[in-house]
């Protein structure tokens, strides 16, 4: 049983969390609620972006620029696999 | 022992976590100042045009011309303001007011959307005819009212037939993007016409009369609103109480 080493770590297990119960949120709501520096959360967003776990959608409405985030399928599926393999550990005692 | 114990608490922070999702959608659901300012604007907005509306009717009635023609102009000025408003932020535009004003109210917060449901064709001709019913129920309950037929006091208690049944329809229609706390106005507008009903004099008589429906809807419209933006700030208290993190875990990797 292997633990998804990019979603083991703390800040981006709770990146990935807010963003499942979204459809998508700010960098600003990230920053805020996860109380992490603006360089920090970039780093963990690239790492995530780049295992495709997440989509970053920039959008213009008007004059006023929208950069968000949304969790992908893949990252759907990796977060919930990661839960399953968490919980198979926990339950066989593994450290 | 210690051990035991230490897993244990691992065990419960893990479980907390699987939280996140929860509170971060009721967060999301209950962000409802933007929605409350909205509201706000078009009261105001109404009231801006109604009031120079009825003293250009009382005006004329009355024969006082330059009152009359003061009141034009003001009418003039607000409905240009208004065709500017809507070049603005209408069409392809749409939605952008709501935006703005989101990013003031939420700045500081940040933005975090449910999934808006997807509007297909069904659902937009459900809208419609849903709206054009409840168009005719208000019109014609309040022309009934006016001819005698309906008397004020069961005004409120009539248009509940309609308006509950409505309201409850918005919100299955428009989940997730609204949370049950909306069911508030539904539920109070109930309670209100079954008040009546039982005899509680809680409704207007005379001429203020035609306010029976308007007050109590937009009045637990309002409540509904409060009471979802005070949940809201319950939930981003827990959300930050699971998510925020401290030490090395914010600063390193």
């Amino acid at each position: 049983m292997e633990i998804d080493k990019i979603i083991h770590e703390p800040a981006r297990l709770r990146i990935m969390m807010i963003l499942a119960g979204l459809e998508q949120a700010d960098f600003t709501f990230l920053v805020t609620t996860l109380g992490l520096t603006r360089g920090n959360l970039n780093s963990h967003i690239e790492k995530l972006e780049s295992a495709g776990y997440l989509k970053i959608k920039r959008s213009f409405k008007g004059k006023v620029r929208n950069t968000s985030y949304q969790l992908t399928q893949k990252g759907s599926k990796a977060l919930a696999q990661y839960w399953e393999n968490l919980d198979a550990v926990r339950r066989s005692g593994q450290p | 022992m210690n051990n035991k114990q230490n897993n244990k608490s691992q065990d419960q922070n893990t479980e907390k976590l699987k939280e996140i999702p929860k509170w971060t959608r009721k967060y999301a659901q209950n962000r409802t100042l933007t929605t409350f300012v909205l509201i706000v604007m078009i009261c105001l907005m109404s009231m801006v045009i109604g009031v120079p509306l009825a003293l250009t009717m009382i005006a004329f009635m009355r024969g006082n011309m330059i009152l009359f023609w003061g009141c034009i102009a003001v009418l003039a000025a607000i409905f240009i303001s208004l065709i500017i408003l809507v070049s603005k932020f209408g069409g392809k535009n749409r939605g952008l007011i709501d935006q703005r004003i989101d990013k003031w109210i939420y700045r500081k917060e940040g933005t975090a959307t449910v999934p808006v449901p997807k509007l297909t064709k069904k659902k937009k001709w459900s809208d419609i005819v849903s709206g054009v019913i409840i168009l005719i129920c208000v019109l014609g309950s309040m022309y009934l009212s006016a001819l005698g037929y309906i008397s004020f006091k069961y005004l409120q208690p009539i248009s509940a037939i309609y308006f509950v049944p409505f309201l409850v329809f918005v919100y299955f229609l428009q989940r997730p993007r609204l949370g049950p706390l909306v069911l508030i106005c539904p539920i109070l507008y109930t309670l209100h016409a079954i008040l009546i009903l039982a005899g509680v004099p809680i409704f207007f008589t005379g001429n203020l009369g035609i306010l029976n429906m308007l007050v109590p809807l937009i009045g637990y419209t309002f409540l509904a609103y409060v009471i979802g933006h005070v949940y809201s700030r319950y939930a981003l208290k827990k959300l930050k109480g699971l998510t925020h993190l401290e030490g090395e875990a914010a600063n390193g990797d």
